[in-house]
């Protein structure tokens, strides 16, 4: 008779090798449980029974039956994709692990020997090891192991996933499975309660579940801002499926658009103001497109309008809106937008860009010379319509109101910035007329609408009068005089308004710089006087939108300076000047 | 205690292929006779899509290594001859001393015989056995694929003959693990002739882990049996488990 003690070291036995088992098997086929289970450089107390070090298997996974209950772990091969497609094929039973202790017959005449010196536990443990042993090799050779390894191994997802299903009772298969199924047992390992059996059924061949990479398509990022080569004008997918397309959270917070099942609205293509007007989860009330255009990378743009609100709608608020904010792209690639088709984009075009340099005054007679001060004004307010006119305007045409302003002062510091912003290019020719003509008078006013607007080529090239960034320009450079000195502006103005008019990336910037190139080359050169005022220089805007894109604030800087040692120096000559007329009247 | 033996089915191989039928083979065995905690490690065969386990033994996976090379190197001086590993499990029973020495008694408790056919695919004209002309070109690939597909075959029948046969013979092995040592040799034999050749023979005491490349001399390897024997610290897995109470947890 077994002493209470053996059969409660039997019963950890027996119970311990069944979760050992369990173990092994799980472990050898379920592609998670085997990642996620590092194996510890030591084994801990419970891994080192058996003398089998398998690591540590999740604490909810177990045998938690009783000792005498059947452990019975089925293998299923699972068919991964759409589970609501009536014609996939269903989960598969590729093996059935059983392993129990079975008692004896109470009818068996043969009944174990059981000796009475304590050592049945002994040897029950010692064969247990052995049939471990032989479980953990005879999991290797089985055909559903390469799917294991295949699963385990590859990156890409595959048709099939492995999962298994643990259970103590459970129905026996069919005698048309059972035909398709091979079955082994290993030797039982005799214990106290009776025979420790392990025995699995198997599919000799797996050649029938045709394994590959899954069809089913990788998760989309619906942010994906896109490349250059890419079609910025594609509109989003309508059908994309929820359960293929997963939001993801990018790196700009969303700005404006808030829908509850994409975050991925919150990128949208600078180049495409109704990005995702197709897309299956825009709300009723629709994306407020026109918003997208506001969603910027920080590196973008001083003003980032985005506190705007909520379900604000595209249209003419959103455009006016966008004029005070710099120019805007929200893509992070320098992927150079194409041209937009909606009338802010094109508004933005119309306004902003004088890209030609002015043949002469007279060409570029603006209709609003009766309104001098309209340069000097920034837009009233978005919605303005000060913008219209001046996008109905030739950019040639809009500088004809400097003729009226301007003061030496003015133009000398108008003359130094363009100098410096004309200063690196390779144009042997004076510019300082050009240059000067951007600071004038006219130059706030366009400033002000670039600033409102966005610097693009793109209607300047629509309105026929470049049709490529590097068409030649037939700008007549030989009057520089005439634009330059011709504004009275501060320079800080100039400055002020000369990051807003870097251009909203309409067209390419790359098309941009050319026509400003372009410009600078054809320019005329920039003469250098002190009391010459050109009231009218209709390239000013234009080269001055050049030259502040070109320079370089040091360059810019030191001209600076030298301009107002040469103002200092002419003011003390003024100032020497009127003295001695006061000495000659009092005299 | 008779000697369990048991002899493997034969395998047709070729000398590129022997390293990697023997490894898989000589693993599993010992991997099932390995005493002490094993922590395992899957092993995927280079020329099949087969997967063994190594005991995580390093010294033994180095020795195994050594041997095959040996044998390798042997079968290139003998092409085209049938050949068997033996793996041995002994007990080192009693020193008996003698006036010539202390003769050891050696009681093996299990033999494993791995029986190959080794071919050379280098040969031309006729083979040794099949009586057959070398065919060259696509046969000659169709006819290497097919034989490397019946070999995979039966490596995989091979792997399921030793577990079975390891796991039937519990009892043997239950028995001999209660000794306080006891080892295991690996035994090439090429049959030249008909006349068996003893090329080697590996000696491992699996207490400590000792293993030792042995000369072609029987006898040497006796004496260094007895070195080993008589080396302190020596003692049995089984019995170290249970006073350190690994039944105890």
């Amino acid at each position: 008779m077994a002493t209470p003690s053996e059969s409660d070291r039997t019963e950890q036995i027996i119970t311990l090798f069944l979760h050992k088992a369990l173990h092994a098997v799980l472990a050898s086929r379920i592609p998670h449980l085997h990642l996620s289970a590092p194996r510890p450089a030591s084994a801990s107390a419970r891994d080192r029974w058996f003398h089998l070090a398998l690591g540590d298997l999740p604490a909810q996974i177990g045998h938690h039956g009783a000792v005498m209950d059947p452990l019975v772990v089925d293998i299923l091969l699972t068919p991964r994709g759409d589970t609501d497609d009536p014609t996939g094929s269903p989960e598969a039973v590729v093996e059935r692990w059983t392993a129990q202790c079975v008692p004896p017959s109470p009818w068996s005449a043969a009944a174990p020997h059981h000796p009475h010196d304590g050592s049945w536990h002994r040897k029950t443990y010692k064969k247990s090891i052995i049939l471990l042993r032989s479980l953990y090799a005879l999991l290797r050779l089985l055909p559903a192991h390469r799917i294991f390894r295949l699963l385990c191994s590859s990156s890409q997802p595959y048709n099939y996933d492995l999962s298994y299903r643990i259970s103590s009772f459970v129905a026996p298969f069919s005698r048309a499975e059972e035909a398709e199924l091979k079955q082994y047992s290993f030797a039982p390992v005799e214990t106290l309660f009776g025979q420790l059996v392990v025995s699995v059924q198997h599919r000799p061949s797996l050649a029938n579940f045709n394994l590959e990479v899954s069809s089913i398509p990788p998760m989309i990022i619906t942010d994906y801002v896109g490349s250059p080569a890419a079609d910025p004008m594609r509109p989003f997918p309508s059908s994309l499926p929820e359960r293929v397309s997963r939001p993801i959270m990018h790196q700009y917070p969303p700005t404006g658009i808030r829908t509850s099942a994409a975050p991925s609205f919150d990128r949208p293509h600078s180049w495409n103001s109704t990005p995702l007007a197709h897309h299956p989860l825009s709300s009723a009330s629709g994306a407020p497109v026109s918003e997208i255009g506001f969603l910027l990378p920080d590196h973008y743009g001083h003003l980032v309008p985005n506190q705007r609100p909520m379900g604000e709608r595209k249209g003419s608020s959103g455009y006016n809106e966008l004029k005070l904010s710099p120019p805007l792209s929200t893509s992070a690639s320098p992927s150079p937008p194409t041209r937009g088709g909606d009338s802010p984009q094109s508004r933005f075009h119309l306004e902003t860009a004088p890209v030609s340099i002015p043949t002469g005054k007279s060409q570029h007679r603006s209709p609003n010379l009766s309104d001098p001060f309209k340069s000097l004004l920034p837009p009233p307010s978005p919605r303005s319509t000060r913008a219209d006119p001046y996008c109905q305007e030739s950019p040639l045409r809009s500088r004809s109101f400097r003729k009226s302003e301007g003061s030496n002062l003015g133009d000398v510091c108008s003359n130094v910035h363009i100098y410096a912003a004309h200063k690196g290019h390779k144009d042997g020719r004076d510019d300082s007329g050009r240059f000067s003509a951007l600071s004038s008078g006219g130059s706030p006013r366009y400033g002000f609408s670039r600033s409102s607007s966005r610097l693009s080529i793109q209607d300047d090239l629509d309105d026929g009068d470049f049709s490529y960034p590097f068409a030649v320009d037939d700008v007549d450079t030989s009057d520089s005089q005439a634009r330059s000195f011709d504004g009275k502006e501060a320079p800080e103005d100039t400055l002020s308004h000369k990051s807003p008019e870097y251009g909203s990336s309409h067209k390419s910037q790359e098309a941009e710089v050319g026509i400003l190139v372009h410009m600078l080359k054809t320019a005329a050169p920039l003469r250098q006087g002190q009391g010459s005022l050109l009231s009218s220089e209709s390239n000013a805007e234009v080269s001055m939108s050049s030259s502040v894109m070109s320079r370089k604030t040091c360059d810019a800087l030191e001209e600076l300076q030298s301009y107002k040692e040469l103002k200092n120096l002419l003011l003390s000559k003024s100032k020497s000047g009127s003295l001695d007329s006061v000495k000659q009247r009092r005299e | 205690m008779n000697c369990q033996t048991c002899q493997l089915k034969e395998l047709v191989v070729v000398p590129t292929e022997i390293q990697d039928v023997l490894r898989c083979i000589l693993h599993t065995i010992i991997f099932h006779r390995a005493l002490g905690l094993v922590r395992p490690q899957d092993v995927e065969c280079e020329h099949f899509e087969i997967t063994y386990v190594h005991c995580g033994d390093h010294e033994i996976e180095k020795k195994i290594d050594e041997k095959i090379d040996q044998f390798v190197g042997w079968v290139e001086k003998h092409p085209n001859r049938k050949g068997q590993v033996c793996l041995s499990f002994y007990e080192v029973k009693n020193k008996h001393a003698t006036w010539f020495g202390n003769k050891i008694e050696r009681l093996y408790w299990e033999q494993w015989y791995i029986n190959l056919h080794v071919l050379n695919p280098k040969s031309h004209g006729k083979s040794h056995y099949t009586k057959a002309p070398v065919s060259t070109g696509e046969n000659a690939s169709e006819e290497s694929s097919s034989r490397h597909a019946a070999l995979e075959s039966s490596l995989h029948e091979v792997l399921f003959q030793i577990i079975r046969f390891a796991n039937e013979k519990k009892t043997t092995f239950q028995l001999y693990k209660t000794l306080r040592l006891y080892h295991f040799h690996m035994r090439s034999q090429l049959q030249v002739h008909q006349t068996p050749l003893l090329v080697g023979m590996l000696m491992c005491l699996r207490g400590c882990c000792r293993l030792d490349i042995l000369p072609c001399s029987v006898d040497y390897k006796i004496m260094q049996a007895i070195n080993y024997f008589s080396e302190p610290g020596l003692y049995s897995v089984v019995n170290e488990a249970e006073e350190k109470g690994h039944f105890v947890h």
